[in-house]
């Protein structure tokens, strides 16, 4: 997994490239920590895989985004990607936007 | 020509390191029937799942006791059997975590998940051996 971090219009963007597992899942939360940021849009477009950790991990990102009165967004996800936070039911919790572009937009 | 994988077993360390190779090998293993990429993703999103907990809650993350997992095509199901050596583990136990007050808990998701995405899913009465099928489309294997 590779996360490409940038500005944008004032929002942070972490593109994430490859897997969100077990094992890749802790390098997205330090990444997220070391930022810290209020405004974050995390675009998924390239996201082929996620387990229950990488969704526990945004989990987290949403909490602690949230907390400190910030604003996170998900955006591009495959339609598997998208099946399993509609299964999971966390597609209620979190802001789903279909391009990086839109959720860049609905978050600043 | 029907191509009937037919059935291997693992064992595996206690090492989350093995988890992805040994779904890789299975994927592997599975690879004559062509099976679709959604069915695919399934197959090793539950078993990864499976061993995850397997191996972190059941041994204890003791690289020495081993996980066995099986594979076994039959029937027209796919049976995947992942069983650890701990005390053993009662689902009932698990807090339903698409409820809205367990949504930003992050327990019991990969579990739900694997009765989600599995046909049939079923525990020994100890709790260490699951069992999870997945029955497969009329053309696996065929060609």
């Amino acid at each position: 997994m590779v996360v490409k971090s940038f500005e944008k219009d004032g929002v942070t963007v972490f593109q994430v490239d490859g897997e969100i597992n077990i094992s890749t899942s802790p390098e997205l939360k330090k990444q997220y920590e070391k930022l810290s940021a209020k405004k974050l849009v995390v675009d998924l477009e390239k996201v082929n895989y996620i387990d229950s950790s990488g969704l526990a991990t945004l989990v987290e990102i949403l909490k602690k985004t949230k907390s400190q009165g910030g604003s996170l967004g998900l955006a591009g996800m495959s339609e598997k990607v998208r099946s399993l936070f509609e299964i999971t039911k966390l597609d209620k919790l979190f802001s789903i936007f279909p391009s990086q572009q839109e959720a860049v937009t609905r978050v600043k | 020509m029907e191509k009937k994988p037919g059935k291997k077993e693992f064992r595996l360390p206690s090492d989350l390191a093995e988890v992805q190779k040994a779904s890789a090998k299975v994927l592997e293993f599975l690879k004559p029937l062509s099976l679709g990429e959604g069915c695919l993703f399934d197959v090793r999103l539950c078993l990864e799942e499976a061993l995850i907990n397997a191996m972190k809650y059941g041994n204890r993350l003791k690289k020495e006791i081993p996980v066995r997992l099986e594979v076994e095509v039959d029937g027209g199901e796919l049976r995947l059997t992942v069983e650890d050596q701990g005390e053993g583990f009662d689902v009932a136990r698990l807090k339903d975590c698409t409820k809205k007050d367990n949504l930003l808990r992050n327990s019991g998701r990969g579990v739900y998940l694997i009765h989600q995405l599995m046909d049939r899913v079923q525990y020994n009465s100890k709790g260490n051996c699951l069992v999870m099928a997945k029955k497969l489309p009329s053309h696996a294997g065929k060609h």
